[in-house]
């Protein structure tokens, strides 16, 4: 039910996600992200279009992590920013992390090298039920991320919205 | 150029340049973000809009790397340039009216990129892709390496010289092609007027020194 990538770039990192919907604990699992005893980036699944948004963010925050350029404390909290398309930190946790009231929750885990990381772990804390990536284009609030990422109806007829994300997740920081 | 898996399905060609920064700048400028300066955002520049987004069709971004200079960009998987397919085209002695739809399709192009302030600076039928399938004549733009942002009707009428100058060198018989292509950009935008001019006068300086040597 969960998906893993390599990271390409980074073949020493590999990406899982995980996702959950009927979630009832979104408080205490913000509150265990916060305080670090879920180790992995808890994400509101409304903003996300596909699993490969979130791999150009994990792709993104690992590289900065790499050379040192890191503009949040930690990678998952670099994570979350990447996904952003503001340079405002507070926000990209506020619209993009997950908040106490969400009932869907994508729990995005990094793993160096071989290290295992006990899944079953992690989806006993979360109170709802675990389904397939597949599921999430039901849980995308395409409008949301039109607005977020200001995404013109002109721009709807040359690409996909996944382009239009991608494309400003990746260039944000310059200009 | 390599190119990268960097998820199933997507494949990215990796481009090594410095700086990267620029690059990416000029496709960003070029792909989506028109912002002027925070004077002209402020006041409004007279015919630019405040901070307002707009895309062509580009390959999409998907990793600046600032450290090694790199950029990867979306493969355009299959993809062909639309010098091979005008080559193709005319070796099998085919459909022109095909090309002549092509043609339409790429003055339409270069007018709402223009329209957007956007200028190439590089405009070669081997800088113009054709997304399968080919039919479609869904173009793309590419290597935006030389562009920038200009207003200016001079820029403009040099952006479609320098393609008018590929076709001849590279495309025999494409006249008609080229005039295809330059009815319909001045159908498309609203600013192609001065631009032809711009372009015509252009012309004469090109012939003038080429008769003089």
């Amino acid at each position: 039910m969960e998906r893993t990538h390599r990271l390409e770039l980074f073949p020493d990192r590999s990406v899982t996600l995980l996702l959950f919907q009927h979630v009832k604990n979104a408080a205490a699992l913000r509150k265990k992200a916060m305080e670090g005893s879920i180790d992995g980036a808890l994400i509101n699944p409304a903003m996300i279009v596909d699993p490969f948004q979130i791999l150009v963010a994990a792709n993104k925050a690992v590289h900065l992590q790499k050379i040192g350029k890191m503009k949040t404390r930690t990678l998952y909290a670099e994570i979350i920013f990447s996904l952003s398309p503001s340079n405002n930190i507070s926000d990209a946790f506020k619209k993009f992390g997950v908040s106490d009231s969400d009932t869907a929750v994508l729990i995005v885990l990094v793993v160096e090298g071989d290290k295992t990381v006990n899944l079953a772990d992690i989806a006993s804390q979360v109170e709802g039920q675990q389904v397939s990536l597949d599921e999430l284009p039901q849980l995308t609030d395409t409008a949301k991320v039109k607005k977020m990422y200001k995404v013109t109806p002109q721009e709807e007829k040359i690409g996909t919205l996944l382009d239009s994300v991608v494309c400003r997740m990746s260039t944000k920081d310059v200009l | 150029m390599r190119g990268l898996l960097l998820s199933p399905g997507r494949d990215a060609l990796l481009f090594q340049s410095a700086p990267a920064a620029e690059l990416a700048l000029g496709l960003s400028q070029s792909v989506f973000d028109r912002r002027g300066s925070p004077q002209e955002g402020l006041l409004g520049a007279p015919g630019h809009s405040k901070g307002w987004i707009t895309r062509i069709p580009a390959p999409v971004v998907y990793f600046v790397d600032y450290v090694t200079n790199s950029i990867y960009l979306e493969d355009i998987v299959d993809s062909i340039t639309v010098q091979d397919h005008i080559y193709s085209v005319q070796k099998s002695g085919n459909d022109t009216s095909g090309l002549h739809k092509l043609a339409e399709k790429m003055g339409e192009l270069l007018a709402r990129m223009h329209d957007e302030d956007i200028i190439h600076g590089d405009l070669t039928t081997a800088n113009l892709l054709l997304r399968p399938p080919m039919e479609k004549l869904d173009l793309v733009l590419i290597d935006f390496g030389l562009s920038f942002i200009s207003g200016l009707p001079e820029d403009k009428g040099v952006d479609l010289y320098v393609l008018e100058k590929a076709f001849i060198s590279t495309h025999p018989d494409t006249e008609t092609m080229f005039q295809a292509l330059l009815k319909a950009y001045a159908a498309t935008s609203k600013k192609s007027g001065p631009v032809i001019k711009k372009l015509d006068e252009v012309r004469l300086r090109g012939r003038k020194r080429s008769m003089i040597g």
